[in-house]
């Protein structure tokens, strides 16, 4: 089957359809077959030193073949990106050899069917994103790179526009699901590299994204931010803007999806054991960050939405400062006879309530602090109890003196826990959604307010621009 | 919709390829490709004439609709038993704009359509500011075909004779002998990994190449327990190497696990001491100093990086005024000297000819702590063209054109690097020995990681494990230990590197580009000492 028609950029939910059919007809040795197919389309534009590097047009096809034989645990996946009979066939077979080869499982000859879990239906399909055409991105490359050039400055940066389809069994129901996904971001940095600003957003909707205000932003950091002074390290007042704060954010809201669960004693919110009755008590009901948060998650808001997966729902994690919910597996819920529980996942989108408190007057109330733009270069926290961290700042760190705004500084590395830094909340902003584009279909979209905080703990410096 | 071919079909059209198809056969068979032919033709392998058509036709394609270089390649990625993929991807020059179009399916028709859309991206972007590109020369290869050398195809291989190696690795572990000598023992992770690649290239300067190249990657990693303390080490040669199944082969394995229980028993009678916070003469095993290179050097030498190409990505580079320092900035001591290549024998960057057709060549990248050239692909050569000049050196790419698969835009990717190894046979142990007073890093064969900035400048080492050194003896493991440095100071700091002998090779992948892609390289280092590093408490606050 070829799609070579321009305007066939994604397959339908009929061509799905079809291909399942095709895929198990060629099913043999008994057992059950499942397929997941996705087709996906991307507009990608580049560029550095002022100049388009690349202008791109791609798309690819996955066809994962689920195998699951009679008398095996588990299943096997074989995946192939070619829709014609023969490859299709071969993908089976690879599936069905690779399962042979999987630990028998006499015993459970009959497996119960799994409750069925609600799965939702983002909206997050924009025709905007999916009709952004290749001359319009280019208008929005020469748009966005004028202005630094006109200064002597060296913009960098990236738009990308991405379409998607995704074809499932869920609740042993077929869903065809579609969505799109952009990002606008770009780096402003002087010629001579003394300074360096930056700028972005991700969206469903391209509508959102106002490339011109991104571009400003960039460029008047980067002027703000030349010829850095040293600081010592030490304890700040720190301003986070809303792409800082979500950063910084990454480990804690992990502690929902990815990491080891709290009814396992593992992660921030395992409390103690008890040891007679061989449990993990969690910190459920207890305050665990200021009470003006509240973490929450709605997979139907377009702003929120994510890959649908059984079990997701609308749930708030933390509530006014306490742990309302956590996530659990499946396997987990059925064991405990958990109703109504949020799944575990390791796609974590979420929005973070805030205040009223405008940066601007964050940086008019504050006797001495740093105005952070970003933190990069965070991985897997240092201590999974603490959840402390370790990262630098990049592309905009300023001193705030007496309510003003009075020198750039040189980069930290900092070495904090989002969960401290949740507690020493001074003042908040109002949400707002930020740069978080994940990769592909790991879309994670986040909206989330600036806030001041004490003692932010900057522990040597990083002097990179 | 097409109907379905009969098995006597497939068999007869399968026959005439196996002649060409060698370890094909045993793989469960090749996929179908529309030719142009009446219908769905049987794939042949990568050398046939019907590829070349199809890239000839994308070419043809791109040049018709303006551009005045084009390039295409068609790769065909099978991993492990479990996948098969097919690529097109299509480049284009137009008035100094690229633009680049793939898909995954091979046919004449959307060897046009993409032709012609890489055009239509290019020129889209023509209509911006000037820009110039300068192509630095090559002979353009006519119909060159390598196939990697391994010893053992893991694809004609039973895959049972691969799961019994690797289980015999488990049942080993679990020997009454061994486990006696910990209070526990046991496997934390094993498995071995292969793909295979082959990949058609064509550009409009008339060169056309095809080559089968293979990656494998293991990992056998042991957990040890005595006394409440814990120790994980691994088999060191795993890591990815362009190799087949004699990754393990060539090794004796029951002598290695051996080595490696006893090397855990001897660690776990060290005593457990916390940090002191100071700085300290450094020694680094080979990994450590390999991962070390490949961040600091490795990424700093990236020529689109340190111009600013990857500003909004992985970030530039300290050596950030390239064509000024080039020929005079100091990277290291003198001990430093620092080559690459993509030939030899088992390296992950290894090819015989680039994304871009080039034959990369094996040049140096600092010699004696000088920095004496940049990683280039055929555009970024064109940058340093009056350093080349006035050195007397060749105007051309050192072929680092490299992308994942055909689906993604060639860059410019970190090709093999070597750290040339001391001159005076001394091994790890000979190098701890001439600490008075100092700190020895030892991988024990598990990840190695460093935290750099955004500018391959500052960095935090926290993997591996610290120990202690006084008097020319490891006396005992530091707990919760890390090191902070900044690449020049430490790379002047070199003070001594094991000999020829103490050389390893290992794997990596390295990342890059918007959207994000990421290729495999190796490193080959000695063990190093280094002076005055600073050792740090990462967890302590300000």
């Amino acid at each position: 089957m070829t799609r070579s028609a321009d305007d066939a950029r994604l397959l339908s939910a009929a061509d799905c359809d079809a291909l399942v059919a095709r895929i198990e007809r060629l099913a043999r040795g008994g057992g059950a077959t499942e397929c997941d197919i996705i087709s996906w389309w991307t507009g990608e534009l580049r560029w550095g030193r002022n100049r388009v590097t690349l202008g791109s047009d791609r798309r690819d096809v996955s066809v994962g073949v689920h195998r699951r034989l009679p008398g095996r645990f588990g299943e096997a996946i074989a995946r192939t990106n070619q829709l014609d009979d023969v490859s299709l066939e071969a993908t089976v077979r690879a599936a069905e050899r690779s399962h042979a080869e999987a630990l028998p499982n006499a015993e459970l000859s009959f497996e119960p069917p799994q409750p069925p879990l609600p799965v939702p239906s983002p909206a997050i399909w924009s025709d905007s994103t999916f009709n952004l055409t290749t001359e319009a991105r280019g208008e929005v490359a020469r748009a966005v790179i004028a202005p630094a050039e006109a200064q002597g400055l060296l913009s960098a940066g990236y738009v990308e526009v991405l379409a998607m389809s995704f074809w499932h069994v869920a609740n042993r129901e077929r869903r065809y699901d579609r969505f799109t996904q952009t990002q606008c971001s770009m780096t402003v940095r002087d010629s001579q590299g003394m300074g360096s600003g930056w700028a972005g957003l991700s969206s469903y909707d391209w509508t959102k994204i106002d490339p011109s205000a991104l571009a400003e932003r960039a460029l008047q950091k980067c002027v703000a931010s030349r010829n850095p002074v040293a600081l010592e390290p030490g304890r700040y007042t720190v301003i986070l803007e809303p792409q800082a704060v979500a950063d910084l954010l990454e480990v804690f809201v992990g502690s929902f999806g990815r990491d080891t669960p709290a009814e396992l004693g593992g992660g921030p919110f395992a409390l103690s054991r008890n040891e007679a009755l061989q449990i993990w008590h969690s910190k459920l009901g207890l305050k665990v960050i200021d009470e003006r948060l509240t973490l929450s998650h709605n997979p139907a808001d377009p702003q929120l939405g994510i890959l649908p997966e059984p079990g997701q729902q609308s749930v708030t994690w933390i509530e006014n400062g306490v742990l309302t919910n956590l996530a659990y597996s499946r396997n987990y819920a059925l064991e405990k006879m958990l109703e109504d529980f949020p799944v575990r996942s390791p796609h974590v989108s979420y929005r973070l309530s805030g205040g009223q408190t405008s940066v601007e007057e964050m940086i008019a109330t504050t006797k001495r602090g740093l105005l952070v733009t970003r933190f990069w270069g965070i991985r897997d926290p240092l201590d999974g109890k603490s959840l402390l961290t370790t990262g630098l700042t990049r592309d905009g760190l300023w001193l705030v003196e007496n309510g003003k705004i009075t020198k750039p500084v040189k980069n930290f590395r900092f070495t904090e826990s989002p969960l401290f830094v949740l507690n020493q909340v001074e003042q908040l902003g109002v949400p707002v959604p930020v740069f978080r584009p994940g990769q592909m279909w790991n879309i994670t979209p986040a909206v989330v307010p600036p806030l001041k905080a004490r003692d932010f703990s900057f522990t040597s410096m990083a002097d990179a621009i | 919709m097409k109907e379905r071919l009969t098995r006597r079909e497939l068999l007869k059209s399968a026959t005439a390829a196996a002649a060409g198809a060698t370890a094909l056969t045993l793989f469960p068979h090749p996929l179908l490709a529309h030719f142009g032919g009446a219908g769905l033709e049987p794939l042949p392998p990568i050398q046939d004439p019907k590829v070349k058509e199809l890239a000839l036709r994308a070419i043809e394609a791109s040049r018709s609709a303006g551009a005045s270089y084009a390039d295409v390649r068609l790769t065909h990625l099978y991993v492990r038993r479990l996948g098969e993929v097919m690529h097109v991807g299509v480049r284009t020059l137009v008035n100094g704009y690229w633009g680049f179009a793939a898909s995954p399916v091979w046919t004449p028709e959307e060897m046009v359509r993409l032709g012609r859309e890489a055009v239509h991206q290019a020129k889209t972007n023509a209509l911006g500011k000037e820009r110039t590109v300068e192509f630095t020369p090559i002979t353009p290869i006519a119909d060159g075909h390598w196939t990697m050398p391994v010893k053992r195809d893991p694809f004609t291989m039973d895959p049972a004779e691969i799961k019994d190696l690797l289980d015999s690795l488990v049942w080993y572990i679990r020997r009454p002998e061994l486990q006696r000598r910990f209070d526990e023992l046991s496997v934390a992770q094993s498995g071995y990994d292969y793909v295979m690649m082959e990949k058609a290239f064509a550009s409009s300067e008339g060169g056309y190449c095809t080559q089968r190249l293979y990656r494998s990657s293991g990992i056998f990693e042991v957990v040890g327990v005595r006394g409440g303390m814990n120790i994980t080490a691994g088999l060191d040669f795993l890591s990815p190497a362009a190799m087949g199944w004699e990754l393990y082969r060539d090794h004796d394995l029951q002598a290695s696990l051996g080595e490696l229980i006893d090397r855990m028993d001897a660690e776990l009678r060290l005593p457990v001491v916390p940090v002191e916070v100071g700085r300290y003469d450094t020694v680094m095993d080979a990994r450590n100093t390999a991962f070390l290179l490949d961040q600091t050097i490795g990424r700093a030498t990236e020529l689109d990086r340190a111009l600013g190409y990857e500003a909004n990505a992985g970030g530039t580079s300290y050596i950030n005024d390239p064509l000024g320092m080039v020929g005079s900035f100091q990277v290291g001591g003198e001990r430093l000297t620092v080559t690459a290549n993509r030939s030899e024998p088992g390296g992950c960057a290894t090819v015989k000819w680039d994304d871009e057709g080039v034959t990369p060549d094996e040049f140096s990248l600092v010699k004696a702590g000088v920095l004496t050239d940049f990683q280039t692909v055929r555009e970024s050569a064109g940058w340093l063209k009056d350093y080349y000049i006035k050195r007397q050196l060749a105007v051309r790419s050192h072929g680092c054109s490299n992308a994942p698969t055909a689906r993604e835009a060639q860059l410019s990717h970190t090709p093999n690097l070597v750290l040339s190894p001391g001159a005076e046979a001394q091994d790890f142990d000979a190098l701890v020995r001439t600490l008075k007073d100092g700190i020895a890093v030892m991988s024990h064969g598990t990840q190695i990681d460093f935290d750099m900035d955004f500018q391959s400048l500052t960095g935090l080492g926290m993997s591996g494990s610290f120990y202690r050194v006084k008097n020319g003896r490891r006396v005992a493991r530091i707990q919760g230990a890390a090191m902070l440095f900044r690449s020049p100071e430490l790379w002047k700091g070199l003070l001594a590197l094991g000999g020829p002998a103490t050389a390893r090779r290992y794997g990596m992948d390295s990342t890059k580009g918007e959207p994000v892609q990421g290729t495999f390289h190796s490193v080959t280092a000695p063990p190093a000492v280094f002076k005055q590093v600073t050792l740090i408490d990462p967890q302590r606050k300000a």
